[in-house]
């Protein structure tokens, strides 16, 4: 009797302690996964400002895609994006405090380097039925079903999509001509 | 009377017959051809209506190159390729007044977007990312550099701007360059030359091989698309061609031939008998995969001065092993070639070019190094001194036909216009060079060059990146 009672106090300890450790680190996560949030630093203020008045952000679905849908892995990659939340948190304190300079566009290439195009393909999931768009279908097969060798990312072709100075905001609606990729970034 | 009224009757039938015959056709058949009908009845954004309309009246040639093209088939509008981002440096700023034009057809400002008259690879690559990734390694689309880091007659000025601008860069490629006005600068541009330095810094012209406004599959896959610049004295690669079996059977059977099979399914000995240039060296074939990198199947660099692996090729290392590459080529010609004619064909041609290398190009260099050592010949310029052409035509002229006559199987190419003239070349250099040598005496420098004029500035935007 004495047994079980020390093992269900043990339990209950455990739940006392792992309960407000598990909400405290879920209510950080969440409270540093806004765009607000991302902001607070100087550095990624530009690209906070410049992503709201893209078309990620003002589209006719009322559709927003945060900072996090497309610079983190998958929330369902649990693992990974708080392995990755966690890195570039501490990496991004360290360097505000001890770099000089941020170099932007430096910084843009690293980003497009780390894009999984899982990242992408979270929201963009239906990319082969466009049929007032062949040559968008014919691009997106040989992503999707890539020769050996010939790997893409979807943001060798889309980019300058969101972090685009601009005077007034970009409507998705509005848009008078349909949207085309720029073709091969590296080129 | 009567004889009179007939005599009438049967006049005015005649003035009738005559008028009914000319003056109706006449109205309803102008002197021109009518122009291709096309109907939009697709979905098709107005702006591309537009183009569509007043391209249609205005270079109907043009257009009905569009309307016969696979892009048409597919619903592949002008303002796919030729959108442009408002500021982009190419936009065509004369193209925005045709919107205030009521005489045109569509003519109106609604329809204004901004348009780049030239269309680039890497506009292809938003459609066609894999074949314009291959393109932009190959010797093809990287000339221009080629050319600078090994061409005398660039580097020393030995010719004139225009005389590169009508000649050299007519197949090789202008760095094309936005005016002061915001508009193409006319010194470079027209231009379809397979190296073209683009706007966008993308490397090339897909309509070199492709031709506007069709964009032909089957057109780039016909030895016709290629000898537009693999010809004459320096590579004449269509004439060895032609006088192979190969471009024998071409010749007899093309009528046969399956074109516009869709690509990846061109298939050797289905679609075609013997093979045309591109698919030996671009095509896919059994188990080895379609490329648009022309240097891939190479296994020895026959228009080099010293021919090296294309792995060595110094002015653009192409990154492959010359024996993964050789067993690829094999491979293409083993869907017709047994392995011992295969086997026994490239021993020759190995054969020939270590003769060439080491019987005449290695010796003529020396002989050369060791002229510009003593001081006989002057290193200023190039081309000033007979002993330089001579040089130069012994591996840029016969050096290149006797070894691209011997790998495509041409033997008048290989000999007579080839080996035998290197022969003659070698031993007439060489008493000459000797001569100098043996007297002491300077060599004559040509006091009357005439147009040495070009620039010899090596083209900043391709060089300065590195």
């Amino acid at each position: 009797m004495k047994k079980y009672f020390i093992g269900a106090s043990l339990i209950l300890f455990g739940f006392l302690i792992a309960f407000p450790m598990f909400s405290m680190t879920y209510y950080t996560m969440v409270r540093t996964s806004t765009p607000d949030f991302c902001a607070l630093c100087h550095e990624i203020k530009p690209a906070v400002l410049a992503w709201r008045s893209s078309t990620h952000v003002n589209n006719p679905q009322g559709f927003v895609a945060d900072c996090m849908d497309c610079h983190l892995p998958a929330p369902h990659k649990t693992f990974d994006f708080f392995f990755a939340k966690t890195y570039h948190g501490a990496k991004d304190l360290v360097k505000h405090f001890f770099l000089k300079e941020y170099d932007r566009k430096k910084n843009r290439e690293a980003a497009y380097n780390a894009f999984d195009n899982a990242q992408c393909q979270k929201c963009h999931r239906n990319l082969l039925a466009m049929p007032d768009k062949r040559g968008a279908m014919l691009a997106h097969r040989s992503v999707l079903y890539a020769r050996a060798g010939y790997e893409k990312k979807c943001v060798d072709c889309h980019y300058d999509l969101v972090h685009n100075e601009s005077l007034s905001i970009m409507y998705k609606q509005y848009r008078r001509l349909p949207y085309q990729a720029k073709g091969l970034r590296k080129l | 009377m009567r004889q009179k009224f007939i005599f009438i009757a049967v006049g005015l039938l005649a003035v009738g017959l005559v008028l009914s015959g000319t003056i109706g056709p006449v109205d309803a058949q102008p002197n021109f051809a009518k122009v291709k009908e096309y109907r939009i009845e697709r979905s098709i954004p107005p702006e591309a209506v537009a183009c569509i309309e007043c391209h249609k009246a205005t270079n109907p040639g043009l257009f009905d190159d569009w309307a016969r093209s696979r892009h048409a088939n597919a619903n592949i509008t002008c303002l796919d390729c030729h959108l442009a981002q408002p500021g982009d440096s190419d936009v065509a700023k004369g193209h925005e007044k045709y919107y205030g034009r009521k005489d045109l057809p569509y003519g109106e400002q609604k329809y204004k977007v901004p348009i780049a008259a030239i269309v680039t690879p890497k506009d292809c690559s938003r459609c066609h990312p894999d074949e314009v990734t291959q393109y932009s390694k190959s010797k093809h689309a990287n000339t221009i550099e080629i050319m600078w880091k090994l061409d005398p007659w660039l580097n020393k000025g030995m010719n004139s701007d225009n005389e590169r601008k009508t000649g050299c860069f007519n197949c090789h490629g202008t760095v094309i360059e936005i005016d002061a006005n915001g508009t193409v600068d006319p010194t470079t541009w027209p231009n379809t030359g397979v190296g073209r330095l683009n706007v966008d810094g993308s490397k090339g012209s897909c309509t070199s091989c492709h031709t506007r406004h069709r964009f032909s599959v089957a057109e780039a896959r016909m030895p016709e698309a290629c000898d537009q610049c693999h010809l004459g004295p320096d590579h004449p690669q269509i004439e060895i061609f032609e006088e192979s079996k190969h471009g024998t059977m071409y010749h007899a059977y093309k009528d046969e031939y399956n074109f516009s099979a869709a690509a990846g399914t061109w298939t050797p000995g289905t679609d075609y008998r013997a093979p045309t240039c591109a698919a030996c060296h671009m095509s896919g074939s059994g188990k080895v995969m379609g490329t648009h990198d022309v240097t891939e199947r190479l296994s020895w660099e026959t228009q080099a001065p010293l021919t090296v692996r294309p792995q060595d090729f110094k002015p653009l290392p192409s990154g492959t092993d010359w024996k993964v590459e050789r067993e690829k080529m094999k491979n293409i010609c083993r869907a017709c070639h047994g392995d011992s004619w295969i086997n026994d064909f490239y021993n020759g041609f190995d054969k020939a070019v270590e003769e060439y290398n080491e019987v005449y190009f290695k010796p003529a260099k020396a002989k050369l190094g060791e002229l510009y050592e003593k001081g006989l010949l002057d290193k200023t310029k190039f081309f000033d001194e007979r002993l330089e052409v001579e040089f130069y035509e012994l591996w840029h002229h016969e050096g290149r036909r006797a070894r691209m006559g011997v790998m495509m199987m041409a033997p008048d190419y290989a000999w007579w216009h080839g080996f035998y003239e290197c022969k003659l070349r070698f031993a007439n250099y060489m008493e000459e060079a000797n001569h100098l040598i043996e007297t002491g005496q300077k060599a004559y420098i040509a006091k009357d060059f005439p147009n040495a004029t070009g620039d010899t500035q090596k083209p900043p935007k391709i060089f300065d990146k590195k």
